[in-house]
């Protein structure tokens, strides 16, 4: 495969009449670390919600890990999505559910035994120094502390590829460098490819980035 | 806790629906024993020149169970000391024959009238004594209790559908978040709706489980008992095993049938 994503001139919006991505052209390759970039309200999330199919393009075409997402039926969207890691910008986490049982979420989705699940669980949950938090429900835990669980969530399961949407918005410095960690790392050491949508680029990331920058519904790929 | 809400959430509506209908099939029990006590307690007298065969009587007039033949022997007793053994002779042959009839059932004013209709149509009954007065009072009191207590069961009834209904949206608020979560990490319906139908297949349980010990327990009060005693009506008993079985059928069919509906809104949203 040679892009993991392939999107030709795609117009995405949340109505007919109101595209916020209009003809829009993008390509990834896999194991690429992505940023795109824009103000507040460009349309970044708008863009990641179409690569993991809570929003089908207007028109264009649209292919994520070899699938249409345009005509895509919610049997394959199921099984793609479960090759998919996401973080949120609202965390998303179950709050009737322990933090353990949530990053154990994607992998019970993908039919690993409980104990297996769990295992990895803790050891994704250590990576994140939440490991003593386990049982805490997400209620019980400050936001930042919310999107170390989320992040846990979406590497638990090796996805083929992460989409994160602003991973690092309500953390600290320490918290956010150990995220940008955790992504080189799936990048370098697992092949994932990574899509991060944030408002900025930290200086001291250290490594090869493809740059995307979102301005008035049209997306500029910065060299 | 928050899972012990949840299950009392959907418990006590379970529980209050099949009080409901429990509450119904004893109303209909009790109702049913008390008609029966009453047509055993009522009976048409019908006076006949000719002897009568019950078999003709059951064919000619709908609803008769039984005909009995009243001796005369007593009335003769009465007229022992007025009249002689000679006159006490000829009237022994010149007396009608006299029958009491048990019907069926307790029957309407109507079907009274229309049973009198049949035996007056038989050529030898002379007579057909219905003491309609008394059966009249006592038919629209037994129709009063009849009806109040449906109505009442149908009251039940209708607030425990309705409480479902409310514990159904509720359900909705709550479990869309996590569906619509669950649903973005690639669950399959299956995954997405089994906690669903895990709570309404345990809650049916424990409801009906609930409800079969309370109508096993109460007719087993001696108050209770005799409170119905009093009233002339008999203590309906509760079959542990075929009336638990029923109504943890009924729950279950209702609950998953709810379930089904939510988990069908949700996914359409």
């Amino acid at each position: 495969m040679e892009h993991v994503i392939n999107a030709n001139k795609i117009t995405i919006g949340y109505g007919k009449d109101e595209p916020v991505i209009t003809e829009v052209d993008m390509a990834i390759k896999p194991h690429e670390f992505v940023f795109i970039t824009g103000k507040s309200g460009s349309g970044k999330s708008t863009i990641l919600k179409s690569l993991y199919g809570e929003l089908s393009p207007f028109s264009g075409s649209l292919n994520v890990c070899g699938v249409d997402i345009k005509n895509i039926s919610t049997s394959n969207l199921n099984l793609l999505r479960r090759y998919l890691g996401i973080v949120f910008q609202d965390y998303r986490l179950i709050n009737e559910w322990s933090v353990e049982k949530n990053v154990m979420l994607p992998l019970m989705i993908g039919g690993f035994s409980k104990g297996v699940s769990l295992k990895q669980a803790h050891k994704l949950l250590k990576h994140v120094n939440l490991l003593h938090k386990a049982d805490k429900y997400p209620m019980e835990l400050s936001g930042g502390e919310q999107q170390r669980v989320a992040m846990a969530r979406a590497l638990a399961h090796n996805p083929v590829m992460i989409l994160a949407d602003e991973p690092t918005g309500n953390l600290d410095e320490y918290s956010s460098e150990l995220i940008w960690d955790l992504l080189k790392n799936a990048r370098d050491h697992l092949g994932t490819t990574v899509v991060v949508v944030t408002h900025h680029i930290p200086p001291t990331l250290g490594i090869d980035y493809k740059h995307y920058f979102l301005e008035s519904g049209v997306l500029y790929e910065v060299s | 806790m928050k899972s012990l809400k949840n299950h009392i959430s959907v418990i006590i509506p379970l529980f209050v629906l099949l009080f409901s209908i429990q509450f119904t099939f004893s109303i209909k029990n009790i109702v049913e024993g008390y008609e029966l006590k009453l047509i055993e307690e009522y009976s048409i007298v019908i006076v006949s020149q000719k002897p009568l065969e019950e078999s003709v009587i059951k064919n000619k007039v709908a609803g008769v169970r039984s005909l009995t033949p009243i001796s005369s022997k007593n009335i003769l007793d009465r007229l022992k000391k007025d009249l002689s053994s000679q006159n006490l002779a000829l009237l022994k042959v010149s007396l009608p024959n006299f029958y009491s009839v048990k019907l069926d059932r307790l029957p309407s004013e109507e079907e009274l009238e229309r049973i009198t209709k049949n035996f007056k149509s038989i050529n030898s009954i002379t007579k057909v004594e219905t003491f309609v007065k008394t059966h009249t009072k006592v038919y629209k009191m037994f129709h009063f209790i009849q009806v109040l207590s449906y109505m009442f069961a149908g009251l039940i009834l209708i607030i425990s559908v309705l409480l479902i209904f409310k514990q159904m949206k509720i359900w909705l608020l709550e479990h869309q978040e996590r569906m619509s979560i669950m649903t973005l990490f690639g669950a399959p319906f299956w995954m997405k709706s089994i906690f669903l139908y895990k709570l309404g297949l345990i809650d049916s349980f424990i409801s009906s489980l609930l409800v079969s010990l309370l109508f096993w327990y109460v007719p087993k009060r001696d108050d209770f008992v005799n409170f119905l005693h009093s009233l002339g009506v008999e203590v309906y008993s509760f079959e542990i095993f075929k009336d638990t079985l029923t109504l943890l059928g009924i729950s279950v069919v209702f609950s998953l049938f709810i379930v089904t509906l939510v988990i069908s809104k949700l996914n359409n949203r």
